[in-house]
């Protein structure tokens, strides 16, 4: 039992320690409102306005911001409120798909 | 004769408009197409018990209509990632979207001398369904960031005038509606009022 449990500690290891975040992306589109997407940031992520309409901004000068970083899991949930909202939203290991 | 009003918040924090009959016509009639457009696809419908009870719906590849495209956007740029997601996540995303515009068409059903007063909750399903449509008329009318222009020189016999016409007045109506609801932010936030917000991204 021991032997295994070092023996998966050891596999496990070297992935846990190249780890990266997973991240939100929201893309531009020509629909949306500026002060809605301003205003799905506060409501999703808790954002203060000024911050919020900074990303907004990004999102519109940019063409997309990441908008939210963490697990793979807490990605997926935090797109799928955006997507609930209508962004144009997708989530990434590297931040450049 | 009445006259039409956009989205005020009102001092008992109720949200309140006024729609003249047609215009009250075309969002009933927006909001049922809505409805229509996100009932289950027949296409691949999954008969696995065992599938439905964990909401998986069967469909793993983007709708092939435009419209529901858009409205159930793929979560990963790869497909087999966006596939998986999708699965376990579209029915889900519909039936809220939906949800949303059945509160939008009760509301409008039910509407005494034209105003409707909606509390925060219904507020916020009639701001997800406003933005539902214009992304779906959006996608028909072909909007892109400098084709507003374009839009507004279409001749007054092409039939998307009249839709484009539709599509900028739920857009001062989702304004209107996003300014009350943010007036909430404002109260708990020292922050100045910004000025001039444009109304595209």
């Amino acid at each position: 039992m021991v032997k295994t449990e070092e023996k998966a500690d050891e596999l496990t290891l070297p992935s846990f320690l190249i780890d990266r975040p997973w991240v939100t992306i929201v893309w531009d589109d020509p629909v949306n409102l500026m002060s809605y997407v301003t205003y799905v940031f506060v409501t999703v992520f808790g954002y203060s306005k000024e911050r919020a309409t900074e990303l907004m901004l990004k999102v519109h000068n940019e063409g997309r911001a990441v908008v939210s970083s963490g697990s793979r899991e807490e990605m997926e949930r935090d797109v799928q409120r955006l997507h609930e909202f209508g962004l144009w939203a997708t989530l990434s290991h590297d931040g450049e798909k | 004769m009445v006259i039409s009003s956009a989205f005020l918040r009102h001092g008992d924090g109720s949200f309140v408009a006024m729609f003249a009959d047609t215009e009250k016509e075309v969002l009933i009639n927006l909001t049922e197409q809505l409805i229509e457009i996100l009932a289950e696809r027949v296409d691949a419908v999954h008969t696995d018990p065992l599938a439905a009870m964990v909401n998986m719906t069967g469909h793993d590849s983007p709708p092939d209509d435009d419209v529901l495209a858009r409205l159930l956007p793929n979560a990963y740029a790869d497909p087999v990632d966006s596939a998986d997601f999708r699965r376990f996540t579209e029915t889900e995303l519909r039936s809220k979207k939906r949800s949303h515009a059945l509160v939008v068409r009760s509301n409008l059903l039910n509407l005494e001398k034209s105003t409707v007063r909606l509390n925060e909750e219904s507020a916020q399903a009639w701001l997800g369904a406003l933005n539902d449509i214009r992304l779906a008329l959006g996608v028909r009318l072909n909007v892109q960031e400098q084709s507003h222009e374009q839009l507004e020189l279409l001749s007054p016999d092409d039939p998307m005038r009249g839709v484009y016409a539709v599509y900028t007045w739920l857009g001062w109506l989702q304004e209107s509606l996003v300014q009350a609801l943010m007036d909430d932010f404002d109260e708990n936030d020292s922050h100045e009022d910004e000025e001039g917000w444009e109304i595209q991204t």
